[in-house]
């Protein structure tokens, strides 16, 4: 990867992504739209396609999409169409999707993302309503058709061809995730499927206007695998052109459909496109244009939640944090209210924002937990976090008193510092006073330093005497006398 | 009492509800009268008998109680073969679903259950409605019982000579492109196909989702419509139909101040006879009070052109669902998924349905849909604008049902020349229009004729009261002459 010349071919990266809306029925049927239930029980005569049934639109599902429209600041059509997309495979019940093709719902829009930093805006085509298929399972002499997804709710978001290197693309999609979860119109679960990837990528010589064949990289459920994807197609491009300078694109890169294997590390050819798929697309008979008026739009706009953009922007502006600690923490939406509960007590939003995000989380990675569903009430974080910065405890103390909250959820931190005697901070002046006397006198030049000015000696002197304290001095008192014995 | 089969529904139930005949006798004369006539005239595709026979009993029971009866209380029913009553089969008249069970029941056939009809069973049909003769069945075709040796029109032909002979006395159809009214008028009763959404599609299987109306066939008007006061309702589970409280049908004979347009120029190529039995009747409305004036709706000659792509195209994906994988006929001869698909549709499907889908995916192709189903969804707009024209002048219209009466089976071997027969009937479907087909009399070899009103969207009322007028002032429905008895 490092070694392609990247500084002359630019990639461009466009997403399609399916986002399985949350409602409580199907988009045309009132079965439950639910996941991980046996095979074929959330089903209804619309999901089955029985003839004779007929679809009916579900409202929830039209309010979910047009709040991710309102939410991208997109244009959010007035009157919108479904369209039948005709195509036979088992899992399509009815053997056509019903899609929005001529008339989206949604057209326009940006995702405002942090890319290593630097916020960068993404333009988006559109983002229609459409209904899942339903899932093959294939077993040892036969193959079985699970209609429980068949007419889940999705809305595909179509991205423009506008991102130019993986970095940007996971940003992309974590940042529509996160708009999601935050106008909790989709639980966005990739293991589930609730949010599936499509990647068309080509790369071209910097400085083209014109894009070259693109591949088409199917079902990326990770944004882990999606970015190693994206890098391994990337590689696999630049290395054909460059190979081969003198072959025409189209021989190089047919364009085709491709799926990201993890054992081998390449993206694998899964379908060659001969010609365009051609999926006779008409208006569906059977409904009725969707129509929103100005009133209900202006509603619905004016309840929106803060969005995870707003939401980075108030981190980084009010609260001081890095864009970096930022993004970390809005792009989970569960941490990052877990962190707004915490700051209700504790008025130290940085220092809280690292112990989450770095201590506690660094402390959980191996168990697979999430600090959400650990059992830590965030007001108890809130509190640790407290108990140092007003110099109760040391840093050392807290790391340990945070093993003890991970080892007994749910206990308060005030209470295990209170029952454990090495916790408590030695503020007694006839213990610390020698170690400082001690300490004074072996470092004349750090005094000296500090005289002149220099705070890091200061914390050095101080950190001198926490070592000989084994970290239990107060720092309270430490600093105080220090201070008064320099002068 | 007349014999019950020469009362008409309205006066059955009234005769029924004042207690002059009972439920169970009811049935048993109609089942008797399909047990005799059913076979020669290939009208019913299944029989309900012990159903119908358990409602009578339940019937008779309730008026013994004196419990409120519904609107239909007693009335025999007879439900085409292509709408759902819940456990029953609904085969389309097709060998694909020859043993399918309807999961549900059709909203129409429920609210008549409800209003305590006796559903007596399935009549046939072309196959998947698609036809007009009720030669594609896949099972047996259907007679008209003026002529056995003639066809009932299509597709709902078996409901039409079902009531005509009187095996029952109202049956449900569905009209695409004229499949209720096309065979009402050639089997001498009244057919009604009302405005788009008046009533639910909701359980009757689709052929083109956007012209698809169910509607009653009947021996009288007032019996079409108590039928549609009670089916012509709102429905959740179809979008399509129309948010309206339904409509009291009150028949006032009365045509002064109304004004009929007739498109006297489409109409100077229609055959002598025909165009003198329609003059007859436009002078029969004069003579009601009613003015005649001229309208332009020469558009009409496209009708069928626009239909047949605009039909189909909606047909090929609506049958697409008829794939062997999760109910109806899935081929033994088929090794893998191609040929499940390929094996199940070709044995599944007759030729007519057959002929449809491949139109109808062609029209849709890329390449073709601008050519096909693109101008065609612009010229029915047109169609559309030209109906509201004439209805800026005019109260209704008036036009034949077909260009012919009832013909011999077997006549038609070219499908094109069968089209051109819907050239009446069609624009009604494609603007969405409550038709009626009412008699206006007989041909010289005595088979039926069929007078047309069509009206403007939602006025479903005025178009039935003028039949009513018509039909009144006029008395051409009779009983065909083997089946008075």
């Amino acid at each position: 990867m490092k070694d392609l010349p990247y500084d002359l071919w630019e990639p461009v990266i466009g997403l399609e992504i399916h986002l399985q809306l949350n409602t409580k029925s199907k988009l045309f049927s009132p079965a439950p739209n639910h996941f991980g239930d046996e095979p074929n029980v959330n089903i209804s005569v619309v999901c089955t396609g029985q003839p004779g049934a007929l679809p009916v639109l579900n409202k929830e599902a039209v309010k979910k999409a047009t709040l991710f429209g309102l939410a991208v600041k997109a244009k959010i059509s007035p009157v919108s169409t479904f369209d039948r997309k005709s195509y036979f495979y088992p899992d399509s019940p009815r053997n056509f999707q019903i899609t929005q093709f001529e008339n989206p719902l949604i057209r326009g829009g940006t995702i405002v993302a942090d890319v290593n930093g630097e916020l960068k805006t993404f333009p988006l085509d559109r983002a229609h309503l459409e209904d899942d298929a339903g899932m093959l399972k294939h077993f040892s002499t036969f193959a079985g058709v699970d209609y429980n997804r068949a007419g889940a709710p999705l809305i595909e978001i179509v991205s423009m061809p506008c991102m130019h290197n993986p970095k940007e693309a996971v940003a992309y999609a974590m940042a529509i995730r996160a708009i999601a979860l935050y106008l909790d119109i989709s639980d966005g679960n990739m293991e589930e499927g609730s949010l599936r990837i499509d990647a068309n990528i080509s790369v071209r010589p910097k400085g083209d206007k014109n894009l070259r064949p693109r591949a088409e990289i199917k079902n990326l459920n990770s944004f882990h695998f999606m970015e190693m994807a994206l890098e391994s197609e990337i590689s696999r491009q630049i290395t054909l052109y460059t190979t081969h300078p003198h072959r025409p694109p189209i021989e190089l890169i047919p364009p085709g459909t491709y799926r990201w294997d993890q054992e081998s590390r390449q993206t694998v050819l899964m379908r060659a496109k001969e010609s365009a798929d051609d999926y006779r697309y008409f208006p569906e008979p059977d409904l009725v244009p969707v129509i929103l008026t100005q009133e209900t739009l202006d509603a619905w706009a004016t309840a929106l939640p803060e969005l995870p953009h707003d939401r980075f922007k108030r981190y980084v502006t009010d609260l001081g944090l890095t864009p970096y600690a930022a993004s970390t923490l809005i792009n989970e939406k569960n941490l990052s209210d877990y962190f707004e509960e915490a700051l209700k007590h504790c008025p130290h939003p940085r220092p809280l924002c690292n112990w989450i995000t770095v201590e506690f989380i660094g402390r959980l990675k191996e168990s697979g937990k999430t600090l959400t569903n650990v059992g830590i009430p965030p007001a108890h974080v809130a509190k640790l976090v407290t108990l140092i910065e007003e110099n109760k405890i040391t840093g050392r103390i807290a790391k340990a008193v945070a093993d003890e909250m991970l080892l007994n959820a749910g206990l308060d931190p005030e209470q295990i510092v209170a029952r454990n005697p090495d916790y408590q901070p030695v503020d007694d002046l006839a213990i610390i006073e020698p170690i400082i006397d001690q300490v004074l006198k072996d470092n004349p030049q750090s005094i000296a330093d500090y005289k002149a000015g220099r705070d890091r000696a200061f914390a050095f002197l101080v950190g001198q005497v926490m070592k000989l304290t084994r970290g239990k001095a107060s720092p309270q008192v430490v600093n105080d006398l220090l201070r008064k014995k320099i002068g | 009492m007349k014999p019950l089969h020469h009362l008409s529904a309205v006066e059955l139930r009234d005769a029924f509800v004042k207690g002059e005949v009972a439920a169970v006798k009811i049935v048993e004369t109609f089942l008797k009268r399909i047990d005799k006539h059913g076979k020669e005239l290939g009208a019913f595709l299944s029989v309900l008998g012990p159903r119908a026979l358990l409602k009578a009993e339940a019937l008779d029971r309730k008026r013994a109680h004196n419990k409120p009866l519904g609107k239909m209380a007693g009335i025999p029913v007879a439900i085409k073969d292509n709408m759902h009553i819940a456990g029953e089969n609904t085969t389309c008249a097709s060998k694909f679903l020859q043993n399918y069970k309807a999961p549900f029941d059709a909203t129409a056939i429920r609210l008549m259950e409800e209003e305590d009809a006796i559903i007596l069973g399935k009549t046939n049909l072309d196959e998947f409605a698609m036809g007009s003769t009720n030669e594609n069945s896949a099972y047996f075709p259907a007679q008209n019982p003026w002529n056995l040796k003639c066809v009932p029109g299509g597709s709902s032909g078996g409901s039409a000579a079902a009531v005509a002979a009187r095996l029952s006395l109202i049956a449900t159809g569905s009209d695409t492109g004229g499949s209720i009214r096309l065979p009402a008028s050639f089997c001498g009763i009244v057919g009604y196909k009302p405005t788009y959404g008046r009533v639910s599609r909701f359980g009757l299987v689709a052929f083109g989702s956007s012209l698809d109306q169910i509607g009653p066939l009947a021996a009288t008007v007032a019996d079409a419509a108590l039928a549609m006061e009670v089916i012509g309702r709102p429905c959740a589970s179809d979008a399509t139909c129309l948010d309206l409280p339904p409509e009291t049908y009150s028949l006032l004979p009365n045509l002064k101040e109304i004004k009929f347009g007739v498109p006297f120029k489409f109409l100077e190529s229609l055959a002598p006879e025909i165009r003198a039995n329609f003059d007859q009747s436009v002078a029969v409305m004069k003579s009601l009070g009613a003015k005649v004036i001229d309208v332009d709706l020469d558009l009409l000659k496209y009708s069928i052109a626009v239909y047949y792509i605009l039909a189909t195209a909606e047909a090929s994906t609506n049958l697409a669902r008829f794939d062997g994988i999760r109910y109806g006929a899935r081929s033994k001869h088929a090794k893998n998924l191609e040929e499940i698909y390929e094996l199940s549709r070709k044995e599944g499907f007759g030729p007519e349905v057959k002929r449809r889908i491949m139109l109808g995916t062609f029209v849709l192709s890329a390449g073709y849909q601008d050519a096909f189903y693109k101008k065609a969804q612009k010229v029915r707009s047109l169609i559309i604008d030209a109906f509201e024209k004439a209805y800026s002048l005019c109260d209704a219209v008036l036009l034949p049902v077909a260009s012919s009466a009832a013909f011999v089976a077997g006549k038609f071997r070219d499908p094109i020349q069968l089209y051109l027969q819907d050239i009446f009937t069609i624009g009604a479907n494609l603007a969405g229009l409550p038709a009626v087909s009412v008699p206006s009399g007989y041909d010289q070899n005595g088979l039926p004729l069929g007078l047309q009103i069509i009206g403007p969207q939602l006025c479903d009322v005025p178009v039935l009261q003028y039949a009513h007028a018509y039909e009144q002032a006029t008395k051409h429905m009779k009983i065909p002459p083997g089946y008075t008895a």
